[in-house]
């Protein structure tokens, strides 16, 4: 198993440098905006755009820039300088980075409460109306634009001007670091929160759903009942601890995608997370600050989906590494 | 008092295609101590029967008639409650397929424990002791160790093995085996088999053996019921009915078991034809498109089962004559086909 | 009725609601970095734009610091970020607003007279001499550095201000257009140098000497905080980081407010792309200062995407007012009717155009240039941006309220001579007639070359660039539109003359500060054709303009100086080098008790003016 592990983490490394230079090149090579110019100002002579080129390293050959851009980043874990604003890339990110930590994590927590619960019932109660209506109903949540619903639940909701606002609920932009004042983050969050978890819990609804029935038509759930076992035991304790697997592996998946930026969710409750950071700095072709971001995003999804992969091990004693 | 006596039990399900009779009108009794085989081909009812007893086969679209009692209680009458304290305490149910039957996320143990805690308020060591002693019991060896293993580490054998400790860890009064060897090995199934047979003289619990192979009830039961398309079709002592088969049916499952002191290069003889549909039977005797001594009236006309004259513990539903019936079966034991001996014996007109 | 009839109907209704909602929505917000703000005309009427605004918190300007009560604090809602906090480095008008809270420059702009800078930090008016050689200013005396310099603010620590921007760690983008004519002034960005030119004779006098004529526009050039103060002796270790670090985090201030800061003195109340806090500057010395300060506490947040949304906020809320945003548009002529006194409207200080490429076929024939802007629907064009409500139809180049705009006629301009330009609406006949001047018999354009049109893919840029493309259609000429984000058509194709575009619809132009020359200059000299970063998109070259041009960059006297931009501007037109299409107003909103009063260049509210009622 830790040879597994160790073999992963060095995909993980060259995946990252992949990934890297992928964004390299779509950045740098591309038609794409100049940032040497964006910075000169309106009226700038050759000369200054140079400067300002040789200032940012940008005329040392695409090859030499992006070696030691990887050189920095492993070895020293510099990510640069952004290009307008005068501060470090990683701390940048790492100012952002809790935000959309509590954003995802929030979120997973409110979309699996109500998900999976919908899930086991709706599988439970197999074809009844309750199990008809939740399909229904969780079609729309799925197919409803996250962007859409953040504006309707604003619409409807936002303490200072939505139609039944309700003053518990932080307004858009409220949002203040959890160790600033513990209640108002949470309060800020809470929509969000919602919003974010409404079309994943009506995937996980209908995940669980499909699993559990599958996993209810098993030989040892016929013997778990046979042993004379509580029904509730049966279906927890048996038929979910079995259907639970592939939303495992999913789950893993929406937590590193999502610790990559909601950018959608951040920008309507403008919420200052590593989406909008990086939104900000594409439409700004502000290149290190993406590149940063992009590689956060990458090292999150590559991380989650190991841990996944060691997870399931421990869930299912059948498979070994 | 029999330990389990089932009357006249019917099992309906109602699906898309039609309503289904799994089990149209069966009966049977076990005393206790005592085993019962009940024999018959894949959809004859004879698991649905049995999960019936348990309660594990009630659902939105099946209808039950008839009567189960055990201990003095009509079972099927039962609320789920009622009916978990019997399962797995009073009456035990082993499956055909020991991988699957057991949890694969959940040690051999854990899932003992289980059993015995879903029926008893004991801790945990003990029923952990309790776990390990009848690990020892159905022979698997180092049972303090492999009392931690998974099920995917045990070997199909030790699997069922395992599977009969959890069910016998309560001491139920009955066990149902339904197909316990099917998916094993021959030599293993011999010592499943043997390991049956000596707990249930060493612990005096009433076994219901459920298998299509009538070699596997041939040794271990003294009782075998031939059921087919949801009927018992035949019922005697086991040594009475291997010696003096009555049923067409039956002499096709006596007949398709190879033996050992056969010539080698003696025809198996198969039952033609499949199984009947359990939701559009054939009319008359159900078993008379596969019969090879169907007369007219066999299609008209269906029949019960009656005692087999001359004896008390003998039962059959045929509409043949006994005479004829005995002359056939001479015939068919001295190895010949049934053609031949449909040729060699005036069946008669009409029905008897 | 049947299950999945149901599931249809009920996916149908979700995507009807869907629709109907996110149609409310509202526009995108078009970011603008226009510059100052010409004078809105001072009698009543002004253009229609003006008129249509009248009674609203516009009315404000007239009477800035009356009524207002001290005390308070103040939320803006912004979109975007100041581009940078120092005021040598900043070059975006918005972010100017901000600097002019905390910073004092030698001269500013008022909300109600935007033609003239007012002396702020200068005690009087710039003395250019008559050769345009000298530039002389002189300093009120008792303005106050913060902690922890603490000392009076002297004409060397002006120096220094200007001296620094030439470096390379601050790089400032024009003090080199405007001064680089100052004696021993760097040629390109470098290093720190002491500049000759700007001399010292004691501490409250300063004399700029140049080498060439140019010293109205240096003279202008002071209302731009690049005039802001710096001490020497406190900044230098921070401006010998690459880049400065002076301004983001260890500035001194001049003004009523500061940036809020720790003990230490970092200026930890800016967020970088978040949040600028602006609180009292206790170490203020109010000599001799217009601001009246009202608000105690000004709150600036980024990340406002969603204009509907703020202005809404802005609207039913209490304390706050628009920075960086504006509402969209197709709102406008409700928001005037239900909340005229939160609403007012501020001049964008410039033109937007959609340019032709003059120095390749097909518009290189000034005939086909008059045949396209005499066929040309100017008005569907302006639509698009809000219609008239935001904006009169621009006739020539420089834009109302600026010296030489009524010289130039006023909004008018000269239509009765260029009759191409008398039908905004687009006059197909006349049009006809020009192509057939240009030897187009059938009245349309004829040739075969297919036309690269590169636009702004954003709204109301991109809908502007479809219209034109399909009016170019209608007049016979092929096209291809590329549709790119603002960034990249500035970088990569519109400001770059070889990369061969041929239209340009979403460009336009904005004052730098009050004076014609920073309107004509940049964009139709032809000596100001650069490789990369152009900005005279027609590329026009006609060696007489250009003397012209370079010629009223050396006329002192401001009436003079009018005139010759002025004819300037009427040569320009006469050569019809691309289509102008409206002189732009931004819409601001603000909560209804808040006082609103417009900036007089900031193109959104003065903050040292508003106020809570």
């Amino acid at each position: 198993m830790a040879r597994y592990i160790v073999r992963r983490l060095l995909g993980m490394v060259l995946l990252l440098i992949l990934v890297s230079a992928v964004t390299f090149v779509i950045f740098n090579v591309f038609p794409s905006t100049d940032p040497a110019a964006l910075r000169a100002g309106r009226q700038p002579t050759p000369e200054v755009i140079e400067a300002i080129r040789r200032d940012l390293g940008l005329d040392r050959p695409k090859i030499v820039q992006f070696g030691d851009y990887i050189w920095d980043v492993f070895a020293h874990q510099d990510f640069g300088k952004s290009y307008v604003a005068n501060v470090e890339v990683l701390s940048q990110i790492r100012e952002n980075l809790p935000a959309t930590i509590s954003l995802t994590i929030g979120g997973v927590l409110v979309w699996l409460t109500f998900g999976l619960s919908v899930g086991i019932i709706s599988a439970v109660k197999h074809r009844s109306i309750l199990d008809r209506a939740t399909i229904g109903l969780s079609l729309i949540a799925i197919s409803a634009p996250v962007y859409w619903l953040g504006l309707v639940a604003l619409y409807l909701f936002a303490p200072d001007f939505g139609v039944f606002g309700l003053g518990f609920l932080g307004g858009q932009g409220s949002y203040v670091p959890f160790s600033e004042d513990p209640l108002k983050w949470a309060q800020s969050l809470i929509l969000p929160w919602c919003v974010l978890a409404t079309a994943f819990a009506a995937v996980y609804a209908r995940l669980l759903r499909g699993s559990l029935l599958d996993v209810m038509g098993e030989d040892y759930i016929r013997t778990a009942r046979a042993k004379g076992l509580a029904e509730r035991s049966v279906i927890l304790k048996h038929g979910v601890r079995s259907a639970i697997t592939p939303v495992v592996t999913v789950l893993g998946l929406d937590i590193g995608i999502l610790l990559g930026g909601a950018i959608l969710t951040e920008s309507v409750f403008n919420i200052p997370g590593i989406g909008r950071l990086a939104y900000d700095a594409i439409t700004r072709g502000d290149l290190p600050i993406v590149q940063g971001t992009v590689l956060f995003g990458a090292f999150f999804i590559i991380i989650m989906n190991l841990i996944v992969d060691v997870l399931y091990a421990f869930l299912d004693p059948r498979v070994r590494y | 008092m029999p330990l389990l006596e089932v009357r006249d039990l019917r099992v309906q399900f109602e699906t898309d295609d039609g309503i289904v009779r799994a089990v149209d009108g069966v009966s049977y009794s076990v005393e206790e101590g005592r085993s019962l085989g009940i024999v018959g081909e894949s959809g004859s009812g004879k698991s649905v029967t049995n999960l019936t007893v348990l309660g594990l086969t009630r659902a939105r679209n099946s209808k039950f008639s008839g009567e189960v009692i055990f201990g003095g209680r009509d079972l099927l009458k039962l609320s789920e409650d009622e009916l978990r304290e019997v399962r797995g305490e009073e009456i035990a149910m082993i499956f055909q397929d020991p991988l699957s039957s057991l949890h694969p996320f959940y040690r051999v143990g854990e899932q003992l424990i289980e059993a015995v805690r879903a029926h008893h308020d004991v801790s945990k060591k003990a029923a952990r002791g309790r776990a390990v002693e009848m690990l020892q019991l159905v022979n698997i060896p180092e049972p303090r160790s492999r009392v931690d293993a998974w099920p995917h580490e045990f070997s199909g054998g030790m699997r069922q093995r395992a599977m009969i400790a959890m069910a016998l860890i309560n001491s139920p009064k009955l066990l149902i085996a339904d197909e316990p060897t099917t998916a094993l090995d021959v030599t293993v199934q011999a010592q499943i088999l043997e390991l049956i047979e000596r707990l249930q003289s060493e612990t005096g619990t009433a076994v219901i053996m459920i298998t299509h192979d009538l070699g596997v009830v041939a040794e271990m039961t003294h009782e075998i019921a031939v059921m087919y398309a949801g009927r018992i079709v035949e019922r005697a002592p086991t040594k009475e009915l291997f010696a003096s088969p009555q049923h067409p049916y039956t002499w096709g499952l006596l007949r398709s078991i190879p033996r050992l002191d056969s010539p080698r290069n003696e025809e198996l003889v198969p039952i033609d034809g499949r199984p009947p549909s359990l939701i559009t039977r054939p009319p008359g005797c159900a078993f008379h498109p596969r019969c090879p001594f169907v007369r007219e009236a066999h299609k008209r006309i269906d029949p019960e089962l009656e005692p087999v004259d001359g004896r008390r513990d003998h039962d059959v539903a045929c509409l043949l004559s006994q005479q004829t019936r005995a002359d056939l079966w001479q015939h068919l034991a001295a190895g010949e086909a049934p053609a031949r001996a449909r040729a060699a014996v005036p069946l008669g007109e009409g029905a008897e | 009725m049947s299950r999945s009839l149901l599931k249809t109907l009920l996916a149908l209704a979700a995507l009807v609601a869907l629709l109907g909602l996110g149609a409310c929505g509202g526009d995108d917000d078009e970011g603008t970095d226009q510059g100052g703000t010409p004078a809105q005309t001072e009698e009543g009427g002004g253009n229609v734009t003006e008129q249509l605004f009248a009674g609203s918190a516009a009315d404000n300007r007239a009477n800035p610091a009356e009524g207002g009560k001290k005390g308070g604090k103040l939320t803006v809602l912004s979109a975007g970020d100041v581009d940078y906090m120092d005021p040598q480095k900043t070059y975006y008008t918005y972010a100017i607003g901000v600097i002019n809270m905390i910073h004092r420059g030698l001269y500013a702009y008022l909300p109600g007279d935007t033609s003239k800078a007012v002396p702020d930090l200068a005690d009087g008016d710039p003395d250019i001499s008559d050769d345009g050689k000298t530039v002389t200013v002189k300093l009120k005396k008792g303005v106050m550095f913060s902690a922890p310099v603490k000392r009076e603010v002297t004409s060397k620590d002006v120096k220094y201000g200007v001296e620094r921007a030439f470096t390379a760690n601050v790089a400032n983008g024009y003090a080199r257009v405007y001064a680089g004519d100052l004696e021993g002034a760097p040629k390109d960005p470098g290093p720190y140098k002491e500049i000759p030119g700007i001399q010292t004779p004691d501490d409250y006098t300063l004399v700029f000497k140049l080498t060439k004529g140019t010293g109205a526009a240096l003279a202008g050039m002071l209302a731009m905080p690049v005039s802001v103060p710096v001490p020497k002796e406190y900044a230098q270790k921070y401006d010998k980081e690459n880049p400065s670090t002076y301004g983001e985090g260890h500035a001194v201030y001049t003004g009523p407010y500061m940036v809020e800061s720790d003990a230490q003195g970092k200026a930890t109340g800016y967020v970088p792309g978040k949040r600028i806090h602006i609180v009292r500057n206790p170490d203020y010395a109010p000599v001799d200062d217009f601001r009246p300060a009202f608000l105690d506490e000004v709150d600036i947040q980024a990340g406002n995407e969603d204009t509907a949304v703020a202005t809404r906020r802005i609207l039913s809320g209490e304390s706050l007012a628009s920075g960086e945003i504006e509402p969209p548009a197709n709102q406008l002529k409700r928001l005037l009717q239900s909340n005229k006194s939160e609403l007012s409207v501020v001049p964008g200080g410039g033109w937007r155009m959609i340019s032709m490429d003059n120095s390749r076929p097909p518009f290189d024939d000034i005939n086909v240039r008059k045949a396209v802007l005499a066929g040309f629907d100017r008005v569907a064009a302006r639509q698009q941006r809000g219609g008239e409500a935001l904006g009169p139809i621009a006739q020539h180049l420089i834009p109302p309220g600026m010296a030489g705009f009524e010289e130039s006629n006023s909004e008018k301009g000269w239509v009765d001579e260029m009759d191409w330009l008398a039908h905004p609406e687009g006059d197909r006949k006349l049009s006809a007639e020009y192509f057939k001047k240009a030897g187009m018999s059938s009245g349309k354009y004829e040739g075969s070359e297919e036309l690269l049109i590169v636009g702004d893919n954003a709204e109301p840029d991109k809908s502007i660039s479809q219209i034109t493309e399909q009016q170019l259609n209608e007049m016979g000429f092929k096209t291809t539109l590329r549709l790119v984000t603002r960034d990249t058509m500035f970088t990569k194709f519109c400001n770059v003359p070889k990369s061969e575009v041929n239209v340009c619809p979403s460009v336009g132009w904005a004052q730098d500060f009050a004076d014609p020359q920073t309107m004509l200059d940049p964009t139709f000299n032809g000596e100001n054709i650069v490789e990369t970063q152009n900005s005279n998109w027609p590329e026009m070259d006609v060696p007489e303009i250009n003397k012209e041009i370079d010629d009223a960059k050396l006329v002192v006297d401001p009436a003079e100086r009018a005139k010759a931009w002025a004819k300037v501007n009427h040569d320009i037109m006469a050569q019809a080098p691309s289509i102008p299409y409206m002189w732009d107003y931004q819409a601001v909103v603000c909560s209804p008790n808040v006082r609103g009063v417009q900036s007089g260049y900031s193109t959104t509210w003065d903050w040292n003016f508003m106020s809570l009622k």
